[in-house]
């Protein structure tokens, strides 16, 4: 079975994003792999684990300084990784597009059985990439799952939609985004990080099809604090709640 | 001339309450400005009598009740979506953003060539025709979206409830064609099937949201959480770690990894008030929280805020709701 997995990098959950002159400072930032991608990953690995001469690919449309992640995914159980770098993608419908030209130049004629991505990143988090490329691809794909079962000819795979689970039967190939709960992703252990330094990682460059269809016109950073009332007594709280906003 | 198209979703026959008030919130826009139109789009076997009294303003709602749409099938709908967006001559899409929206936005965005803005908030005087503002990097930075060519997808989300009186305008109704040509061949085969979860009340549109975090100290402390939670008529969350121990699901997380809500009221109990967490109730209402800590950073972001031992307070919290629910 031929695995791909699409890897992002953002910034660490214990980053501080500061303003620096009324510009977003990521210098303080430190990236990691997207913890939905982990996800994705360690899918495509156990999937490996089960079925035999599996070979699990990562792709990442990032900066050279992706590598260390790429190394990650590696001691995780990947087999290769394609790190396209030089390539600018600035919106998630590039970054589709670059993605899809990569997966095809790697792949040539025959595209991977399956296909992970995360559900979304965590710090943009418009969950545009795996559809869109999905599409560009032209196969089947269910976003945000949170089960995966092989059945005797077809996939099964489990969502959660607003107040309730969707379940699906499908074919190979098929794309699908990972929600937390799917599986629990493994630790490196020193050897496995030790043999992921011999794996190689080939470099790429592409250039997106369309110029982008989004922009980022500012950031501006957001005030969120309030001025809390702090109060003693429930009665009081429910009153406010009640007969001040009429909330209830 | 501006057409827009909202898709009215729907799930086992109920247009969701999210799409409705889309709807209506469009309708303000379009008031306000010259040559623009409102189109709904139903797709799926549903009783259009539902709509009676929920739809403000006017304008034409296509819809078919082929049995294709009787189970849910991406491809199915992008195709009659883009098919009617493109006869109908629209301008630009709207979804609310639900699970399934996510799905089929991106997609759209390619079949159209379209610029997509995801997951973006109420928009602003100015209409959504300038772009729009969502939060981003878990909610420490708002960032401005600019689309750069037309036509245009929004979903859209967390908008507070719309205030519209639903009995004024005229809609018409108008079936798309059962033997539209976008519904037969090169079909990627998906069978599906949904099993809604009984009396659940969905997070993403509850009104009130009770939540729960570690300072609950067990699943058993949610029990006060979801008498509080029904006596309100509101659903019960849960920060990451709470999820993470298994003390409750992971269809009730709020934050970077969880939901995004946006309640009128959100009631945070033992929850310290973590970045990860605060990026998912952005864009709740009034918001109280009841810790042990007084300096919990939750309080910063609070509007009433009560110190002190959780359960305690949500016992006492529970007999003054029940109190004022029996003077009603």
């Amino acid at each position: 079975m031929r695995l791909a997995v699409c890897l992002c990098q953002v910034p660490d959950t214990a980053s501080v994003i500061g303003f620096v002159d009324g510009r977003v400072d990521l210098s303080r930032v430190n990236e990691v792999m997207n913890p939905y991608d982990e996800y994705a990953l360690e899918e495509a690995v156990r999937c490996k684990e089960r079925f035999v001469e599996s070979v699990v690919t990562v792709f990442t449309v990032a900066p050279a300084s992706a590598k260390e992640m790429l190394r990650k995914a590696l001691a995780m159980g990947a087999d290769h990784a394609v790190h396209v770098i030089d390539t600018p993608a600035s919106d998630p419908l590039q970054t589709a597009q670059v993605l899809s030209q990569a997966l095809t130049a790697f792949y040539k004629e025959t595209l991977p059985d399956l296909i992970f991505c995360g559900k979304q990143s965590t710090d943009f988090q418009s969950a545009q990439v795996p559809s869109m490329l999905a599409e560009l691809l032209g196969i089947t794909a269910v976003t945000g799952i949170t089960t995966l079962q092989f059945l005797a000819e077809t996939l099964q795979v489990e969502r959660e939609i607003e107040g309730g689970i969707e379940s699906f039967e499908l074919h190979t190939p098929a794309l699908f985004s990972t929600e937390k709960g799917l599986n629990i992703p493994r630790k490196t252990s020193i050897k496995a990080v030790m043999e992921a330094r011999k794996k190689t990682i080939e470099q790429l460059s592409f250039l997106p099809d369309d110029s982008p269809r989004v922009t980022i016109t500012a950031l501006q950073p957001f005030e969120r604090k309030k001025q809390c009332r702090f109060l003693t007594d429930e009665k009081e709280l429910v009153w406010f709640l009640h007969e001040e906003h009429a909330l209830f | 001339m501006n057409h827009y198209l909202v898709f009215l979703e729907q799930r086992g026959g109920v247009v969701k309450q999210a799409s409705l008030e889309l709807w209506n919130m469009l309708q303000a826009y379009v008031a306000r400005q010259e040559a623009c139109v409102l189109s709904g789009l139903l797709l799926g076997a549903v009783n259009l009598q539902q709509l009676d009294g929920k739809l403000h303003g006017d304008g034409r709602i296509f819809y078919t009740n082929n049995p294709c749409f009787d189970g849910y099938n991406a491809e199915y709908d992008v195709r009659l979506i883009a098919e009617t967006f493109t006869q109908q001559a629209c301008t630009a899409l709207f979804f609310a953003d639900t699970v399934l929206s996510k799905e089929l936005a991106p997609k759209l965005s390619i079949r159209l060539k379209a610029s997509l803005l995801s997951g973006v908030p109420q928009f602003n005087q100015s209409g959504c025709d300038y772009g729009a503002r969502r939060a981003v990097y878990s909610g420490a930075a708002f960032a401005l979206l600019q689309p750069e060519c037309a036509p245009k997808i929004y979903t859209v989300s967390s908008f507070p409830t719309f205030v519209a009186n639903p009995s004024q305008g005229q809609r018409e109704f108008i079936a798309l064609d059962h033997n539209s040509p976008s519904l037969s061949g090169g079909l990627l085969a998906v069978a599906s099937q949904l099993v809604m979860c009984q009396g659940a009340k969905d997070l993403t549109e509850a009104d009130i949201i009770v939540a729960g975090g570690r300072g609950m100290g067990g699943a058993d402390g949610f029990v006060l959480l979801e008498r509080l939670a029904e006596l309100l008529g509101g659903a019960v969350g849960a920060s990451r770690p709470v999820v993470d121990e298994g003390w409750r699901p992971h269809s009730e997380q709020i934050g970077q990894t969880g939901k995004s809500v946006a309640p009128a009221l959100y009631i945070a109990c033992g929850i310290s008030g973590s970045v990860q967490h605060l990026a998912g109730i952005g864009a709740a209402g009034t918001i109280v929280a009841l810790n042990t800590d007084r300096h919990a950073p939750i309080f910063d972001v609070a509007d009433y805020g009560i110190a002190g031992d959780v359960h305690f307070i949500l016992s006492k919290l529970i007999d003054a709701v029940q109190d004022v629910l029996k003077r009603k």
